[in-house]
């Protein structure tokens, strides 16, 4: 890097006063972005030295660098909020609701109309016999609410969604059952 | 003919999944030989579930072979507007005085021989890009199906012992691969053999696993990959299942982005 700066400086104080000579003389074209143009590299000692300061000081750097892949959840603590973790066994049912990545249950409020404020609850990430846990779910919120709940089932993408806003219920519902 | 000297069976036995499936049980396939045209199973590996033994999703497979076959598609049919057809310049006839309809061009959308208006306009690119979980989710889906329906075999390597194409035919013949087989690897140079007996074909095809799709395993009748392909195809994919910046991979395809 010094002897690029002290040549780069040669040719500065030589191309103003000694054109011609300059123009005979030196002849130097180091393109850094082409392979086969760049100057090649030498021996170690032309570079800067460096030394370790310390390794054991890497643990504070690397506790800050993002995770790549979603980190386990902590096993050995209560939960401040209403968040508990999976059951470790699957639940003795025809049907299972996987959680997400970063295991959370996945029930969500969707708004599906543009001008209503329609709310609709919708469980994804379901396996198994559906229409059993529709059922299950169902009868349980006309338990709480004590009314008509209108639920549609799809098969395919399977999927349940109920007509209002179920989420903390269901919520509740699917990880008291263990999912 | 050809009879491979190795060592005594079963080669590969087991197999380490990546993010441990918690209550899905492994899917378990043979691994078969290329060496020899009848077929020696040198072991029994596990598949991992999440990437081969998903519910089929028949509406994004779909999705995806429409994606496949539209993205690159443009459309070269054109129509002339008025301004474009020859002609028009001049008003046919003074606006009062003939007794007739007024006009101001030979060439306006309502003469016979104007132009069209609402047309075809060429080249109209079709060109989208699909969500990246829905492309995700139909490579899962096409091969959990393939695997479901016996159409999926897996290899220990691609090396055959001879560049004749009779004896790949021999061989898928013999062990009743369909008519055209995908043949996948993990590296984009095969081997010699296998390149020049399938050159000989148009229905043996060879593949990179970074070029597996939708379309192509649907095309196929049969896909048959090698170990090292499997293994790359499910560490991308289940790393892609359990990332953390998602949103950075989901986030809308932009064209450019200046």
């Amino acid at each position: 890097m010094a002897s690029v700066i002290a040549r780069s400086i040669i040719m500065k104080q030589h191309s103003g006063a000694h054109r011609l000579s300059f123009a005979t003389s030196i002849k130097i074209k180091s393109c850094y972005s082409s392979y086969a143009a760049s100057p090649k590299e030498k021996s170690p000692e032309n570079y800067t030295r460096y030394h370790e300061v310390s390794s054991e000081n890497w643990k504070f750097v690397e506790r800050l660098r993002p995770h790549l892949l979603v980190p386990s959840y902590p096993t050995d603590r209560n939960y401040a909020s209403d968040w508990i973790p999976p059951s470790d066994t699957p639940p003795n049912l025809p049907y299972f609701v996987k959680r997400t990545k970063n295991f959370m249950v996945p029930v969500y409020l969707n708004f599906e109309e543009v001008r209503n404020a329609r709310k609709i609850t919708i469980i994804r990430h379901i396996e198994g016999d559906i229409w059993a846990l529709e059922q299950a779910i169902k009868s349980h919120l006309e338990n709480v609410t004590k009314k008509p709940v209108v639920s549609r089932v799809h098969e395919v993408a399977m999927h349940i969604k109920f007509r209002g806003d179920y989420v903390n219920e269901v919520k509740k519902w699917l990880m008291n059952a263990g999912f | 003919m050809f009879t491979a000297t190795r060592p005594p069976l079963p080669i590969i036995s087991s197999r380490k999944l990546a993010f441990p499936p918690k209550f899905k049980i492994p899917r378990q396939v043979w691994v078969s030989n290329m060496d020899t045209v009848e077929e020696e199973k040198l072991g029994l590996i596990d598949l991992h579930p999440e990437v081969f033994a998903e519910r089929p999703r028949l509406d994004i497979i779909h999705e995806n072979v429409r994606w496949q076959q539209l993205y690159r598609h443009v459309s070269y049919a054109h129509t002339k507007m008025s301004y474009e057809v020859r002609g028009g310049g001049r008003k046919p006839r003074p606006q009062k005085g003939s007794g007739r309809s007024r006009h101001g061009s030979i060439r306006s959308p309502i003469w016979v021989g104007g132009g069209v208006v609402h047309g075809p306009r060429s080249p109209k690119p079709y060109f989208y890009m699909l969500g990246f979980n829905a492309r995700l989710n139909g490579l899962r889906s096409t091969l959990s199906a393939k695997l479901a329906q016996d159409d999926l075999h897996i290899v220990e390597s691609l090396d055959i012992p001879t560049d004749d194409p009779k004896y790949l035919e021999a061989l898928v013949e013999e062990r009743g691969w369909g008519p055209s087989v995908l043949f996948v690897d993990d590296h984009d140079i095969m081997p010699l053999n296998i390149t020049a007996a399938s050159d000989a074909y148009g229905h043996y095809n060879l593949m990179p696993v970074y070029g597996l799709n939708v379309f192509s395993m649907l095309k196929h009748t049969t896909l048959v990959m090698t170990l090292s392909a499997v293994e790359r195809l499910e560490e991308r994919i289940l790393f892609h299942l359990n990332r953390n910046d998602a949103a950075e991979a989901t986030a809308k395809y932009k064209l450019s982005s200046v």
